[in-house]
C-alpha cells in the first residue's frame, strides 16, 4: 500500500505506457529509424549521389547465408551480379554469378564522407569489397545506378527531421498564441480565434502549393528546406492553439493559479511556470500526433515537385522521381521510400496513442 | 583401273571433307568476329529499295495506265481519280509490299510531321546526300551555279483541286519571303534572290553568289516555298484591301496578317487550318480540343506501282499529348499506330515489353544527331569574369574532359550510342574521326590541371573553385528538355563538373524564354541537340561551327552572329579567328569546287575540334520508333532527325494497315 503511494506521476505514466504493447513497438521502430537517419553517413554503404554504372535499375540483391551448394556461412554475403543487356528486349538483365561471392564486411572502409559536417571519415556500417569490384544494393538501384538503401537513409534524415523541426515550430506558435489567448481572453482571444478559423477553412494543399511556388528557385537546398518547414508549421499550429486555449480557460480559475497570481507572479510566469507544466503530457501527445502530418506534408509537396528538389534527397523527392508508369512496370523497388513513409506514420500514430493513454494513467480505471 | 579411280575418289573425298570442315570453321569465325552493328545497317542505303535512291519513275515510264482510288472517295462528287492526279504521277515503290486502302491511324499530335511527310519541290534520298525531285520534275544549275531552273510536274493540284503553278512559288517567295513587311529581316538563304516565271510550270532563280546547295534548303524546308496563292491572296495586303484583312484577322484572333501567315506556314494547329489547301498526303478535317482529325487528300499526287493513288490509309486521329510518359504508356500498350518523337531512349525496354502482347513493333532507328547534347557556354556573356572564362579555350576543354561520356553511354543509352563531340555524322564527306574524339576523353586530372592553370582555385576550402579574384563561381545551365534526353544527361554532366570542383547547377526553363534569352545573349550556359550534321544541311547551315545565325540552338556566340547578320551595325566584331570561321562558312556554301568545299568543311570542323566551341556528349543514339504490328511498309532501320525531316526519305504515304 505504501509502495503504491510513492510512485511518481512519471513512473505511473511509464507503467501505463508499457502496457500499450503496440506503442512500445512503434517507439522501438521510431528509435531505429531516427538512429538510422541521424547516422546515415555511417549506416549507409554508399553516398546518395554515388553512381554505379554497372548496376543501372538493378533489382534488390539477396543477402545470403547459404551459398549455391547449400553451405552455411556465418558471415553474410552477396553474389556478384552480371549485367547483360538483352539484345531483343533491351532489358538490363542481372544474373547472379555464384562463383564470385562478396562477403559483407562490417565497419569497412568505403566512400569518404563528412560526418555531420564535422570531420572526415570513411567507415561504413557494412559494405562489400572496398576496392570496388563488388557492390551491395539490397534495396536495388535507380536509373542512374544510385543505391536506394543509402538514398532512403539520407532521405530519412531530411523527412524525419522536417517532422520534428516543423512540430517544434508548431508547438512554439501553438502554445504561445493559444496560451495567451486562453489566459488573456478578450480582444486578443477573439483575434486568434478568427485567425485560426480562417486558416483552418483554407484547403491546405493549394495553400502550401501557392506558398511553395513563391519560394525562390535560386534558394540553396538548405534554405528551401527551412522554407518548406516554416510553410508547413505556419498552418499546423491552429489545432494545438485551440487545445491549449481550452485548457487555459479551464485552468485560469483553478486555486493554484489564483494563488500564484495573488502572490504577485506576472502573466508570463503564471503561464509558463504554473499552468503549462500541468499539461505538458497533453502537449507531448498532440505534438507526437502532429509529426506524421508534417512528414506527409513534406512528402506531398516534394512529390508535386514544389517542395524540396534534387539533389536534396528526401522521401518525397525519391517518390517524385518514381512517379511514373515506367517505375511501376519496370522498377517497382523505387517505390520503397513509400513503405518507409507508411511505417513511420503508423508508428507515430501508435506512439501518440500510447502516450495519450500514458498521459492520463487513471483513464483505464475509469473506462473499466 | 577401278581401284585407282576408287582411291582417287577417296582422296578427293577426304580432301573435300577437309575443305568443307575448314571452310565451315572459317565461316563460324567470320560470323563471330564480324558482328554487324545496327548503326552500320541503318546507314547502309542498300537496305532500302533502289528506287528510293534515284528520281521516282513516273507512271508512263512504268506503263501504268489505269489508276484506282480509296473506296471512301467514291460518291463524294469528286472528279475521277485520273483527273485529280497529275498528268504523269510519280510512282512510289513501297519497301515491302503493295498495300491496300483503309484504316484510321492513331498517333499523337507531335508525330503528325513524321506520319505526314512534308511535300516540297524536292525530296531527300535515304543516302543522306542526294536531293531528288518531288513536286518538281527536274532542275538544272548553270555552270557558274548562280542560276537555277526548276520545272514542276504538270497537273499538280492543291487539296481543293486548284492547280499548283509557278504563281504559288512566286507568291511564297516574292510576296512573302522577300517582302520586308512580312520578313523585316530576310532569311539568309533568300538574300539577293531573284525569281522569275518562265511559264506556268517552270521558273528561274538567280542568286547573287553561286548557291549549289539551295536545292538542299528547298528540300529540307519546303514550307517557305509553297503557299497556295489562291487562298492566301485574300490575306495579303498587296492583293486585298488592308481594312478587309484587318477585319478577318480580328475574327481569327491574329494581331496581323503576317502573324497569321507565319502560323499557317508552320502548320501550327489553329481552327482556320481546316480551310487551308495542302499538298501533303493528309488534310486536316477538324480540330477539337485535344483531338485533330485528318482525312486523305483526294488530290495527292503519288501512286503505287499498281496504280493506286496514295496514301493507303484513309484517316488519322492525332491526340494532343504533351507528356513523354503518357506517350510512352500509350505507345507501349498499343494505343498508337505510330509513335516516335516523344519516346525517350531510356524507355526502350518498357516499349519492348509491350511487344509481347500489345500488338506493337518497336523499331530501333538511329538519331542522326552528331551529339544528343550541344552544351554551350556563352562566349559573349555579359562583360565580367564569366565572359573571360567562357572565352578561354582551356576552360571549355576542361569542361569537356571532365565529362565521363562512356558512363553516360552506359547509363542513358544502354551502351548503344557513340561518345562524341559536336561534329558531322561518320558517313559525311566532311568527317574525320578525330573531330569526334578531340578533347572527349574522360580525364579528371587533366581537367583539374587546366582549371588550376586558369586560376580557378578553391580559396576558402569548401571544395568548390572560386574565380581568380576569390569571388564565388556558379555555372547555371538553363535549357529546355526536348527531343533528346537532356535532363538526365545534364544531371550526370553537372555531377561530373561538381567532381572537378565546379559549382554547376541546371534549371529547366520555358521554351519561349530560352529562345528569347538565347538570341539576346542573356543565357549563361544552355543545351541543345546537334542536328544539321549530315551533308544535307551541314554545307548550308554549319551553325555549330561558325557564328552566322541567331537561334535558340546557338547561344554561345549571339553577338558575333548579330554582327555578321547586320553587316557590322549591331553586335560585336568577332576576333580574327572567329571572323575566319564566318568567311570559311560563306565560301563553303558558295564554292562550286567540290574539293575546296570539303577542305573548307573540314577546316570548320577542325577548328571546333581544337577550340570546343560547343561540348558534345553522346551521339548517333538509338531512337525507338513504335508502330502497330498491322502497320506495314515502315522501314525497320532509319535515321531520325531534322536534317531529313525525320521520315521524309522513307515515304510514309506508302504505309498501310494489313487486313
Amino acid at each position: 500500500m505504501s509502495e503504491l503511494r510513492e510512485l511518481s506521476p512519471g513512473r505511473l505514466a511509464w507503467l501505463r505506457f508499457r502496457r500499450h504493447r503496440l506503442a512500445m513497438i512503434a517507439a522501438g521502430v521510431l528509435v531505429v529509424l531516427y538512429l538510422l537517419a541521424m547516422f546515415c553517413e555511417f549506416m549507409s554503404p554508399y553516398t546518395p549521389q554515388q553512381r554505379n554504372a554497372r548496376a543501372i535499375n538493378a533489382p534488390p540483391m539477396d543477402i545470403r547465408f547459404f551459398d549455391a551448394e547449400g553451405q552455411f556461412h556465418l558471415r553474410p554475403f552477396v553474389y556478384d551480379l552480371e549485367l547483360t543487356i538483352n539484345p531483343d528486349t533491351w532489358m538490363r538483365e542481372y544474373e547472379e554469378n555464384t562463383s564470385i561471392a562478396y562477403p559483407i564486411r562490417f565497419f569497412a572502409r568505403g566512400e569518404p564522407y563528412e560526418f555531420w559536417g564535422l570531420f572526415e571519415a570513411d567507415r561504413h556500417l557494412f559494405s562489400v569489397d572496398p576496392d570496388g569490384s563488388g557492390y551491395i544494393h539490397w534495396f536495388g538501384t535507380d536509373s542512374l545506378g544510385r543505391d536506394m538503401y543509402s538514398r532512403v537513409l539520407y532521405g530519412a534524415r531530411v523527412s524525419l527531421s522536417i517532422g520534428v523541426v516543423g512540430v517544434g515550430l508548431t508547438l512554439f506558435l501553438g502554445v504561445l498564441l493559444g496560451g495567451f489567448a486562453g489566459y488573456l481572453g478578450g480582444m486578443f482571444d477573439s483575434a486568434v480565434q478568427r485567425m485560426t478559423e480562417v486558416l483552418q477553412s483554407i484547403p491546405t494543399l493549394p495553400l502550401w502549393m501557392a506558398l511553395s511556388a513563391a519560394l525562390p528557385a535560386a534558394w540553396s537546398p538548405i534554405t528551401t528546406y527551412f522554407g518548406v518547414t516554416i510553410i508547413l508549421s505556419l498552418f499546423g499550429w491552429t489545432t494545438l492553439a485551440r487545445q491549449v486555449r481550452g485548457r487555459f480557460l479551464a485552468m485560469r480559475e483553478e486555486d493554484f493559479v489564483i494563488a500564484a497570481r495573488l502572490i504577485g507572479a506576472n502573466d508570463t510566469r503564471v503561464i509558463f511556470r504554473h499552468m503549462l507544466p500541468s499539461f505538458t503530457s497533453h502537449i507531448i501527445t498532440t505534438a507526437t500526433l502532429a509529426v506524421p502530418a508534417m512528414i506527409l506534408g513534406e512528402t506531398a509537396l516534394s512529390f508535386l515537385g514544389i517542395g524540396l528538389r534534387a539533389p536534396v534527397v528526401s522521401w518525397g523527392v525519391l517518390l517524385q522521381q518514381a512517379q511514373n508508369y515506367q517505375v511501376i512496370v519496370m522498377t517497382p523497388w523505387l517505390l520503397l521510400p513509400g513503405a518507409f513513409i507508411v511505417i513511420t506514420v503508423i508508428a507515430f500514430n501508435l506512439l501518440g496513442d500510447g502516450l495519450r493513454d500514458a498521459a492520463d494513467p487513471y483513464s483505464s480505471l475509469r473506462e473499466q | 583401273m577401278q581401284s585407282l579411280s576408287l582411291s582417287v575418289s577417296r582422296s578427293q573425298f577426304l580432301l573435300s571433307c577437309f575443305c568443307l570442315v575448314v571452310s565451315f570453321f572459317c565461316l563460324v569465325l567470320i560470323s563471330i568476329f564480324t558482328k554487324p552493328t545496327q548503326a552500320a545497317e541503318a546507314n547502309n542505303p542498300a537496305n532500302y529499295p533502289s528506287a528510293w535512291l534515284e528520281p521516282a519513275k513516273t507512271a508512263s515510264q512504268l506503263d501504268i495506265t489505269s489508276f484506282s482510288q480509296s473506296s471512301i472517295l467514291e460518291g463524294k462528287g469528286l472528279p475521277p481519280v485520273e483527273q485529280r492526279l497529275p498528268d504523269d504521277p510519280p510512282v512510289i515503290v513501297p519497301v515491302d509490299s503493295i498495300g491496300n486502302y483503309g484504316g484510321i491511324a492513331h498517333i499523337i499530335a507531335d508525330d503528325r510531321g513524321m506520319f505526314i511527310a512534308a511535300e516540297g519541290l524536292f525530296t531527300i534520298s535515304p543516302d543522306l546526300k542526294t536531293i531528288l525531285p518531288n513536286l518538281a520534275e527536274s532542275w538544272s544549275y548553270n555552270d557558274e551555279g548562280d542560276q537555277l531552273t526548276v520545272t514542276l510536274r504538270k497537273g499538280l493540284k492543291w487539296s481543293d483541286g486548284h492547280p499548283l503553278t509557278t504563281e504559288d512559288i512566286l507568291f511564297s517567295v516574292n510576296d512573302l519571303q522577300l517582302n520586308t513587311n512580312f520578313m523585316p529581316v530576310t532569311l539568309p538563304n533568300f538574300i539577293g534572290l531573284e525569281l522569275h516565271a518562265i511559264d506556268s510550270w517552270s521558273f528561274v532563280i538567280n542568286f547573287p553568289d553561286p548557291d549549289p546547295f539551295f536545292i538542299n534548303y528547298v528540300a529540307q524546308s519546303p514550307e517557305y516555298f509553297l503557299l497556295p496563292k489562291h487562298y492566301f491572296r485574300e490575306y495579303h495586303p498587296d492583293y486585298t484591301d488592308p481594312n478587309l484583312i484587318a477585319e478577318r484577322m480580328e475574327e481569327l484572333g491574329f494581331s496581323s496578317w503576317s502573324a497569321f501567315m507565319t502560323t499557317s506556314m508552320q502548320k501550327r494547329l489553329f481552327p482556320d487550318l481546316v480551310n487551308h489547301p495542302t499538298l501533303s498526303s493528309f488534310k486536316i478535317e477538324s480540330l477539337s480540343p485535344g483531338l485533330y482529325s485528318y482525312q486523305r487528300n483526294p488530290y495527292y499526287f503519288k501512286v503505287d506501282p499498281s496504280g493506286q493513288q496514295l496514301p493507303y490509309i484513309d484517316a488519322i486521329e492525332a491526340q494532343d499529348v504533351r507528356e513523354n510518359e503518357v506517350a510512352v504508356a500509350k505507345a507501349s500498350t498499343g494505343q498508337l499506330d505510330f509513335a516516335g518523337v516523344r519516346l525517350p531512349t531510356q524507355d526502350i525496354p518498357l516499349l519492348k515489353l509491350g511487344e509481347q502482347g500489345s500488338g506493337i513493333k518497336v523499331n530501333i532507328w538511329n538519331r542522326l544527331h552528331g551529339s544528343d547534347l550541344s552544351i554551350q557556354a556563352n562566349m559573349n556573356y555579359g562583360d565580367g569574369q564569366k565572359r573571360e572564362l567562357f572565352s578561354d579555350v582551356r576552360f571549355r576543354r576542361a569542361l569537356s574532359m571532365a565529362i565521363n561520356r562512356d558512363e553516360m553511354n552506359e547509363i542513358i543509352y544502354f551502351g548503344r550510342g557513340t561518345p562524341r563531340q559536336v561534329t558531322v555524322v561518320p558517313g559525311s564527306d566532311y568527317f574525320e574521326p578525330e573531330f569526334a574524339t578531340a578533347w572527349a576523353q574522360y580525364d579528371v586530372e587533366a581537367a583539374n590541371l587546366l582549371l588550376d592553370e586558369i586560376g580557378l582555385h578553391d580559396v576558402n576550402g569548401d571544395g568548390v573553385r572560386e574565380l581568380p579574384d576569390g569571388s564565388p563561381l556558379t555555372l547555371t545551365v538553363e535549357y529546355v528538355d526536348t527531343e533528346t534526353p537532356k535532363q538526365v544527361s545534364m544531371e550526370l554532366v553537372v555531377s561530373y563538373w561538381n567532381d572537378v570542383g565546379l559549382d554547376a547547377r541546371q534549371r529547366l526553363i520555358d521554351r519561349e524564354l530560352q529562345y528569347s534569352r538565347a538570341i539576346s545573349g542573356e543565357l549563361e550556359m544552355t543545351v541543345w541537340h546537334a542536328d544539321r550534321t549530315t551533308d544535307i544541311l551541314f554545307p548550308i547551315n554549319p551553325d555549330f561551327w561558325a557564328p552566322r545565325k541567331l537561334a535558340a540552338s546557338l547561344a554561345m556566340w549571339s553577338e558575333w552572329s548579330r554582327w555578321y547578320l547586320t553587316d557590322g551595325n549591331l553586335g560585336e566584331e568577332p576576333p580574327p579567328e572567329i571572323r575566319q570561321l564566318q568567311i570559311w562558312a560563306d565560301e563553303l556554301a558558295t564554292t562550286m569546287d567540290r574539293d575546296r568545299r570539303i577542305e573548307l568543311g573540314k577546316l570548320l570542323l577542325a577548328a571546333n575540334a581544337e577550340n570546343v566551341w560547343t561540348i558534345g556528349t553522346v551521339g548517333l543514339a538509338p531512337q525507338p520508333v513504335v508502330t502497330s504490328d498491322r502497320l506495314k511498309n515502315v522501314v525497320e532501320f532509319g535515321l531520325w532527325g531534322w536534317d531529313i525531316r525525320y521520315t521524309m526519305p522513307y515515304h510514309p504515304a506508302s504505309w498501310y494497315f494489313a487486313q
